[in-house]
């Protein structure tokens, strides 16, 4: 058994939970073992880089980082957001030997920042191969078209990040694959949802979100497939915002990578916590499962 | 409102520490217009991002600190990726808002600057974001008191609401890294 370390991030123990709960059991199915961290802090997520200077998008996540040095050698971060911000702070510490310095004055010790930093695709492909998951499948995802929506932060900046190519990302596609998933072209993989504009400037959500999702019925998608609690928030929870505000009539489910590779392995969609999303309207596909 | 007196040399220090701060060379910018073409936020801007780049090759600084622009960008980084002579467009925007941002120009967008700060105090006082409470203070605070109302029965039915705030152990030295950056015991402001 392979055991990483595991930092969930604020999203994933209140808004997101399901997606804590979904990358458990699939990490559980997998013989993955996950450490979560003793103690974790909120990464910053976008706020922190954004406002006094941006320094204290390095910091929080820092700290992070050097707890997980006591830790395994891997560190993995599913929600996109923490996994750039762990990102920027390993490039930004590498570099700056006088941050590292005013960073450890902080911590009280020299800090650890070489722990190697894991998205969940990452993860997965490295502990599954799809031939493995195909073989597991106990319900088989077959006649599904399902959007893969990597959004922004989890290859952008690639200088930073060093993870799929920031145009056209394709990674999540063999796991998904391997389910009987179809994953049609979709050209709005990487479009930006709106980030954290939700509360203080919602029509910017509203807006950049809809046109993803028209795009995604444009393309015939069932599903969209995301890894960031922000990118789902604005995209799912905001959907009837969306309606109220275009006149729109959409249902599109959008489900967090672990929980398709969840309902593959033949877990039920409560397990998974795909009824905690406001939209379960999953039509013909979700009736026929298991 | 563009300040009049200003000239295009007091303007060109500004936008030379721009340049030094993002690493980056407005004079490069062709004014293809590539940026505004890809950008998702465009819709939402005072200038688009060509025309930002525009006003800083002619040394327009204070119309590009004082814009929406500079507060919107939503950072997705997308015209930077599409740039042909490889500009951090984003970056320059960035940097622009943090020059704003020191300057004390900040009658732009205030709600969208008392969102973050509040998440950082919300942070600051937890370790971990309460997302309740963060929704809570900032309708109060701007007195939009039903922002986001239309979610909450959702939120409740589907068990999406954490009560209880987050507390972590070592809180002392999560406020040592505050510290470090505003040199008090919290965020001030």
């Amino acid at each position: 058994m392979t055991a990483y370390s595991y930092f969930p991030g604020c999203s994933l123990t209140s808004s997101a939970a399901e997606y804590d709960v979904s990358f458990r059991l699939v990490a559980n199915a997998f013989g993955i073992g996950l450490d979560e961290l003793t103690d974790w802090n909120c990464c910053g997520a976008s706020p922190a880089p954004h406002h006094w200077g941006g320094e204290l998008g390095i910091l929080l996540p820092a700290r992070n980082l050097h707890i997980a040095g006591a830790g395994h050698p891997s560190v993995v971060a599913p929600c996109a957001g923490c996994y750039n911000r762990l990102k920027y702070a390993q490039f930004e510490l590498e570099r700056n030997p006088e941050l590292r310095e005013r960073t450890g004055a902080a911590l009280g010790e020299a800090v650890r920042y070489q722990t190697e930093v894991l998205n969940v695709i990452q993860l997965l492909n490295r502990e599954i191969a799809p031939g493995d998951l195909s073989e597991r499948v106990q319900r088989r995802l077959s006649g599904l078209s399902l959007g893969t929506y990597y959004g922004c932060v989890l290859v952008r900046p690639p200088e930073v990040v060093r993870y799929d190519d920031p145009n056209n990302p394709v990674k999540m596609e063999p796991l998904l694959n391997a389910t009987g998933a179809a994953t049609p072209h979709f050209p709005f993989k990487t479009e930006c949802c709106g980030s954290y504009m939700g509360l203080a400037k919602k029509e910017m959500v509203l807006q950049a979100s809809k046109r993803i999702i028209e795009v995604a019925l444009e393309c015939g998608i069932d599903a969209l497939v995301t890894v960031c609690p922000l990118c789902h928030q604005n995209l799912e929870l905001r959907q009837g915002q969306i309606n109220a505000a275009y006149g729109t009539d959409y249902h599109l489910p959008v489900l967090y990578f672990t929980q398709v590779i969840g309902l593959a392995l033949g877990h039920l969609p409560a397990e998974l916590g795909i009824d905690q999303h406001a939209t379960t309207d999953f039509g013909r596909w979700m009736l026929d499962a298991g | 409102m563009i300040n009049l007196s200003q000239t295009v040399k007091e303007g060109a220090a500004v936008v030379a520490e721009i340049e030094r701060r993002s690493g980056q060379r407005i004079t490069a910018c062709l004014q293809c217009g590539r940026c505004t073409s890809t950008c998702v936020a465009a819709f939402a801007f005072d200038y688009p991002p060509h025309r930002l780049m525009h006003l800083l090759q002619i040394g327009l600084v204070e119309e590009v600190l004082r814009s929406e622009t500079a507060q919107l960008c939503l950072d997705c980084m997308t015209c930077s990726m599409r740039c042909p002579v490889k500009i951090d467009v984003a970056g320059v925007i960035e940097t622009a808002k943090a020059i704003a941002d020191e300057a004390g120009l900040r009658d732009t967008e205030p709600n969208l600057r008392l969102f973050r700060r509040g998440f950082l105090n919300n942070v600051c006082r937890h370790g971990r974001l309460h997302e309740t409470t963060l929704l809570l203070w900032f309708n109060l605070r701007t007195g939009k008191l039903t922002n986001d109302l239309s979610l909450a029965p959702l939120l409740l039915r589907k068990k999406k609401v954490r009560i209880f705030p987050p507390r972590i152990k070592n809180l002392r030295q999560v406020r040592r890294l505050f510290q470090q950056v505003n040199g008090s015991a919290g965020p001030p402001r």
